[in-house]
């Protein structure tokens, strides 16, 4: 759909910065209750419908599917032993991605790093700056949080709780369950409540049987709860439902929009109100503050390509720029109101950045599946899921809080081959035969929310627009170590247990900011002296500035943060619209 | 025959041997500097003069013959699917060489190429293209049983040939479909999954 050009002497209801999972979501609501909204967009504007090809096979791509020889995708062994912005080494490629931007299908939604450099502690920082953000390309496992989470001080002591409940934001839940689709399995359990499901996709058989083996064990494998419409939604007329086609598991995208994404799911229904401007090639400098009223009055904005300086005014700003972004932004904006930053008395802004940890993942091998013919196993939006077990009624002994496992099994569009040296006719049959055999996974376990792990503006460096980069302090600590650690072994365990043939277990933890569900910075809190936000993601300070994307976050918990991050937006947005329409902000 | 060494017996033990004298091939000295040598350098500057290298391109057509003769080696046709060849996986290779490989890369696998060659004349008397596939077998097993070697050119070259082999052909239409039967990008009203009895109600 086209994007009208954006009429920016008009003074708006509300300027939404940010375009991804909160951004659509606080577009989507606002402009349901009427409200005229002006969202600005930092990238371009993707002609959505060729640049995600999901059924492309890779003999068809000029380079099978990789990136094109002038593009380099960095890898962890790089972000582990290269400072930012990656030093020499790198001269022969004319851009430079992220590591998940190691492929054809998404080099145009991930950000060139080289004009967006950042520095200090390694962190595999992914951007994804275009219309929909990283919604273009996610990885679909949509969860909820429990009070296991949001009450987690309340269990062990740690951080701080949320100020809200899971009771609180359950209707929330609900609401975004119904109006953007899920796919999953009822397994009324506390620690990861249940949605309101559409048509589950099933398991193959090394899922039934690791399903089977953890069963003995007293934990749940349960169907991929994907944010994916699997029958279809009335009420949107942009997005198919699933097909079960593949190839899904690139990542690259779904091009009939039955996974979710902001576009296509909240987006252009906003615009088909008549209340939604978008401009994209919006790079936002700065929150503007009206010196009178101590308000913030509207954005400061560079065009990206034209490199022209605007300001948009409006009643309401909402930073929905992705945690990180959220947080350079509000430094970004020092005034004399607010020399640390807009909404930062507390000089929590940064702060309590938090995320998930990965292990290295394991892999195996159902004995009984080689030499099965082969299946649509890559036609699904995910395999399975495996709820944190840990620290729920147990007490682990060196670590507190928990981890879930992510993963699947079955035949992929290009096979796994764990022989290193093999060749000729048996070699060539045994990948034949072994093609659905295999299964893996890999688990996402809590990063704690620490006061010392932040990001600050770097002095010196700065980014293609001239504005300050950020400078990362963020390490994994002795609880996240020991944590890894104790998921290896429960994963071998489980593996153990399903009778599969071990045939790799990573003891890496991948570099940090690896999972790419970077939280906190911004976070909520009843007390405005240890928190930035209340419990409407408001500003404590500066009442007509909301931040509702994953900044937001008291902790993370181990569960995938996009659902959530979508419920708190929309639960914030009616309390904002309802404040507006009151004339309280 | 008789002076060529026992494949089956004790060419681990001769590799080993002659790896720790030369420290930096797979064949004895010998091998290096014997005629075989130039009889195959004077094979090759022949080819060069017949056939003019293709603008663009990385291998010269006898490397390019050779190449796609060790692919096929690697990934060989049978009753089930086409191999490396049917695939034309010597084109993706040249191609991955050409336009990504380093120069230091591109080195080796050059020097790897002309050393295996000269392994096959070593072990068989005649040039990789001019060998039985039994013998190129042999000469691949040599290096596959000592993959840990990587000091050496030609087992470098031999892990290089063989990912991009694995790469080429698996991502090619025979290699999709014909080999592996990737069921996939179709559009199917509902994924079957598994038949074992489920352990929770769906």
């Amino acid at each position: 759909m086209a994007v009208p050009e954006a009429d920016l002497r008009k003074h708006y209801d509300a300027i939404v910065i940010g375009s991804g999972a909160a951004g659509g979501m606080a577009a989507h609501v606002l402009t349901s209750h009427g409200m005229k909204v002006l969202m600005l967009e930092a990238g371009k504007k993707l002609p959505i419908d060729k640049e995600l090809r999901s059924m492309e096979w890779p003999y068809d791509n000029p380079y099978r599917g990789k990136l094109p020889p002038d593009r380099h995708a960095l890898s962890y062994n790089e972000y582990d032993i290269r400072k930012p912005p990656y030093g020499p080494g790198f001269e022969k490629y004319k851009h430079l991605h992220s590591y998940i931007g190691n492929n054809d299908y998404v080099k145009n939604i991930v950000v060139d790093e080289r004009e967006n450099p950042y520095t200090g502690t390694n962190y595999a920082w992914v951007r994804a700056r275009c219309l929909g953000g990283k919604t273009n390309i996610w990885g679909r496992l949509a969860l909820r949080f429990s009070d296991y989470d949001f009450k987690a001080k309340s269990h062990d002591g740690f951080g701080e709780n949320w100020p809200i409940t899971y009771s609180d934001l359950a209707p929330y839940y609900d609401k975004v369950d119904l109006y953007l689709g899920i796919t999953g399995v009822k397994e009324n359990l506390e620690e990861l409540p249940d949605s309101i499901f559409q048509r589950p996709t099933k398991l193959n058989c090394a899922e039934v049987t690791l399903q089977q083996g953890l069963k003995k064990m007293g934990r749940t494998l349960t169907q991929y709860r994907a944010g994916v419409t699997s029958d279809g939604l009335k009420h949107n007329k942009y997005r198919s439902r699933c097909f079960g086609r593949g190839a899904c598991d690139r990542h690259g995208g779904c091009d009939i929009h039955a996974a979710f994404d902001s576009p296509t799911g909240l987006i252009y229904p906003a615009m088909d109100t008549g209340n939604l401007t978008v401009r994209t090639n919006a790079v936002a400098r700065e929150i503007t503050v009206d010196p009178n009223t101590g308000k913030a009055s509207g954005v400061h904005f560079v065009d990206s390509q034209t490199m022209q300086d605007y300001t948009v005014r409006a009643k309401v700003v909402i930073v929905a720029a992705s945690t990180l972004e959220s947080a350079r932004l509000l430094l970004l904006s020092k005034s004399r109101q607010y020399p640390n930053g807009i909404g930062n008395s507390s000089e929590h802004v940064g702060h309590n950045f938090c995320e998930h940890v990965m292990s290295g993942g394991i892999v195996g091998q159902a004995k009984e599946l080689i030499g099965k013919p082969s299946t649509n196993d890559d036609g699904r939006p995910g395999g399975f899921y495996v709820p944190r077990f840990r620290n729920l009624k147990d007490k682990q002994s060196n670590y507190i809080r928990g981890y879930g496992f992510e993963g699947d099994a079955g035949q992929g569009m290009l096979p796994r081959i764990h022989d290193a040296s093999g060749f000729g006719a048996g070699f060539k049959d045994e990948v034949r035969k072994n093609k659905g055999s295999y299964i893996e996974m890999g688990a996402f376990g809590e990063v704690l929310a620490r006061y010392e792990n932040y990001v600050d503006l770097d002095p010196v460096v700065k980014d293609k627009w001239g504005i300050p980069a950020l400078r990362f302090h963020f390490q994994f600590g002795d609880n996240e170590r020991r944590m890894v650690k104790d998921m290896n072994e429960t994963a071998k365990e489980m593996f153990e247990a399903s009778g599969f043939k071990i045939l790799e277990v990573s003891d890496r933890i991948r570099t940090e900011g690896g999972s790419i569900h970077e939280l906190g910075t911004v976070r909520m809190g009843n007390d405005p002296k240890t928190s930035v936000l209340n419990q409407f993601e408001q500003s404590h300070d500066v009442k007509n500035l909301f931040v509702v994307d994953g900044s937001a976050f008291v902790n993370s918990s181990c569960q995938n943060p996009t659902w959530t991050i979508m419920a708190l937006c929309w639960r914030s947005c009616d309390y904002l619209a309802d404040e507006f329409a009151k004339g309280n902000l | 025959m008789s002076d060529k060494p026992d494949l089956k017996h004790d060419r681990r033990q001769w590799l080993k041997g002659s790896a720790a004298v030369l420290g930096s091939s797979l064949l004895p000295a010998s091998a290096i500097a014997s005629k075989t040598e130039s009889k195959i350098a004077a094979e090759n500057s022949k080819d060069k003069a017949a056939e003019t290298k293709p603008s663009g391109r990385f291998l010269t057509p006898r490397e390019h013959s050779l190449v796609a003769e060790m692919a096929e080696t690697i990934i060989p046709a049978d009753s089930k699917s086409g191999g490396a060849k049917a695939a034309n996986v010597v084109d993706y290779i040249e191609e991955q060489l050409r336009e990504r490989a380093s120069t230091a890369r591109q080195a080796d696998f050059k020097e790897g190429l002309r050393l295996v060659d000269l392994m096959s004349q070593h072990y068989c008397g005649k040039s990789f293209i001019a060998a039985s596939s039994e013998e190129r077998i042999a000469v691949f097993t040599v290096i596959s049983t000592n993959i840990e070697m990587t000091d050496l050119p030609e087992v470098r070259f031999f892990k290089d040939l063989r990912q991009m082999t694995i790469n080429g052909y698996y991502s090619s239409k025979i290699g999709i479909h014909d080999d592996l039967e990737y069921k996939g990008n179709v559009a199917l009203m509902e994924y079957v999954g598994c038949d074992h009895p489920p352990t929770k109600s769906t």
